[in-house]
């Protein structure tokens, strides 16, 4: 295939045209994110929601050993590059969130305003991380996050 | 009658044949009727030829006319010897186009792939630090994308 000048001057205006676009689309985005507070029982509550589907078949795949989750509190998290957010998910327990490098999360878990734990690793979209632990009448507690883009 | 001797009697005919040699053929012309025969038939056929020979006369001598020819044709040689440069444009054009658009490519994708963060080669490993309890596992399912931390903190609904 040859190219006249024309072409050239057309082929050098398509690149240049290309390169703001690539810089938008490459461009670092807000991350969002849902985080869950999870009960889990074996017995039956029918005042509670149940957790989306979604999650309740990624929670039976874990080792666990309760037949019911229920969904306690909801909330979304939006965070920029380098940015930290925190959300409250009851009275007693909230999470913070930190964007360390745009690939990798810390994940800090606070109880009764004191840390309980913290977690750096990446979550990517439809990943699950789940934060639990035992809870009163052989129930637990479940700190569902996940992210939506 | 042999080729040699057939040969022999067309030199005769064409009048390349001097002295002795001409004598002698035409001997034996005249007590071989068949080499008579041939030799009344070459020239008939000569005689029957000359008005379709084309009567070209070249300008200069013999010994100056092939020369020029020759000096000519490699003039018109050399003339034709720059002609390789368009040929060579043309092919490198047709190289450069397809190197250039693979280029740019490149550098899209580079450009883009370090906007992202693609080409971070450092993977930070996971990291948790428990702070309230030490009994704390994680287990993960690869196939599920999921990672499960269990604590022992006993946290209240």
């Amino acid at each position: 295939m040859r190219l006249n000048f024309r072409g050239w001057c057309g082929f050098v205006a398509a690149f240049c045209l290309l390169i703001p676009f690539t810089l938008l689309a490459g461009a670092p985005k807000e991350s969002r994110f849902e985080a869950f507070l999870v009960w889990a029982t074996n017995g039956d509550d029918a005042a509670r929601k149940p957790v989306t589907p979604e999650i309740r078949k990624k929670l039976k795949d874990l080792p666990l050993k309760w037949k019911n989750y229920f969904e306690i509190n909801r909330t979304g998290l939006s965070l920029p590059p380098g940015g930290t957010q925190r959300a409250a998910l009851s009275k007693k327990c909230s999470l913070e969130l930190t964007d360390v490098d745009g690939k990798h999360l810390e994940i800090a878990l606070i109880g009764k305003g004191e840390p309980v734990l913290k977690r750096t690793q990446s979550l990517s979209r439809g990943e699950l991380l789940v934060l639990g632990g035992n809870a009163p009448d052989e129930t637990g507690w479940l700190v569902v996050l996940k992210r939506i883009e | 009658m042999t080729e040699d001797q057939q040969l022999q009697l067309q030199a005769f005919s064409d009048g390349e044949l001097k002295g002795r040699g001409a004598r002698e053929v035409a001997a034996w012309v005249a007590r071989d009727p068949e080499a008579a025969a041939l030799l009344k038939e070459l020239r008939n056929t000569r005689e029957a030829l000359k008005g379709f020979a084309p009567q070209s006369k070249v300008p200069v001598s013999r010994e100056l006319y092939w020369p020029g020819i020759e000096r000519r044709i490699r003039t018109v040689e050399r003339e034709r010897a720059p002609s390789r440069s368009p040929e060579f444009l043309s092919m490198l054009r047709r190289l450069l186009m397809p190197a250039s658009a693979l280029a740019a490519l490149l550098l899209i994708v580079t450009i883009a792939g370090l906007q992202s963060g693609l080409f971070q080669s450092a993977h930070k490993a996971d990291t948790e630090t428990a702070m309230a309890d030490s009994g704390t596992f994680t287990y993960q399912d690869y196939a599920s994308g999921t990672t499960l931390v269990w604590v022992g903190y006993p946290a209240e609904r």
